[in-house]
């Protein structure tokens, strides 16, 4: 199950996605909590607190790649769970967070 | 664009939680192609629940089958009915209706979050009966 939780800056959206994440943790379900911005609000909002261990993935987790045709796209330097390992913090009843990176968009699609 | 946390979530077997960016613009294919659910989070106020309002069909148009509603900080039984209304309207299931939490306040004051400040706060016990909705399989066993 892949739930994304969007609305307006301050709609406590973030608040609403930490808590749902925990509640869905206490039951016994690992969550993979991801922050779509790269401020880390959401790994606070969780209950971490220490904020210089949540800093964002780098940009070099992806790359941007030309295929034949020219188009460029951007893939993953690394596995996903090498990513998730690498930069994924541990909160509370066995969540793990990620917080995004910007990427400047290439157009559309 | 193939979005980094499009590729993530995509990948990964867990169920994972998305905290999307707040501007609507950034609701595109790569970002949320892997999305089961989408929850939208209504303040009762004009202009937020228009924000919800442009986001569910651009959801819809890019595939995202289940999409709800989610009303948050209602002060009056007015608040809640102006979300339920706004709802109805736009051809949006509303599944939770949240009071403004003082808890949620006062958590953020201490730097905690909410479930640990207090795990008995109405934010809480909405939320709670969300994830029995989205993960009936997983209903509450005593606690949470």
């Amino acid at each position: 199950m892949k739930i994304a939780i969007s609305g307006k800056g301050g709609s406590g959206k973030t608040t609403i996605s930490a808590t749902l994440t925990r509640i869905l943790a206490r039951r016994g379900i690992p969550v993979l909590a991801i922050d779509g911005d790269p401020n880390p609000n959401l790994s606070l909002a969780l209950g971490l607190s220490d904020s210089a261990n949540t800093a964002a993935m780098p940009r070099s987790v992806v790359e941007r790649r030309e295929d034949e045709s020219g188009k460029t796209s951007m893939v993953l330097t690394d596995s996903i769970e090498n990513i998730i390992e690498r930069y994924g913090l541990k909160a509370a009843d066995g969540v793990t967070v990620l917080t995004g990176c910007r990427v400047e968009h290439s157009g559309a699609g | 664009m193939r979005s980094v946390i499009g590729e993530i979530v995509g990948g990964t077997n867990e169920v994972t939680v998305l905290d999307m960016e707040a501007s609507i613009e950034h609701l595109s294919r790569g970002t949320i192609r892997h999305v089961d659910v989408l929850l939208v989070v209504l303040e009762p106020y004009y202009r937020s629940m228009e924000t919800a309002g442009r986001t569910v069909p651009l959801a819809r148009d890019l595939g995202i089958g289940r999409i709800f509603g989610i009303a948050n900080k209602l002060r009056t039984p007015q608040d809640e009915e102006a979300v339920r209304s706004y709802c109805a309207n736009h051809d949006l299931e509303l599944i939770a209706a949240i009071p403004f939490d003082e808890s949620v306040v006062e958590a953020d004051r201490t730097a905690r979050a909410v479930i640990d400040y207090d795990a008995n706060s109405a934010i809480v016990g909405e939320l709670s009966k969300v994830a029995d909705f989205l993960m009936p399989g997983k209903a509450k066993q005593g606690g949470m």
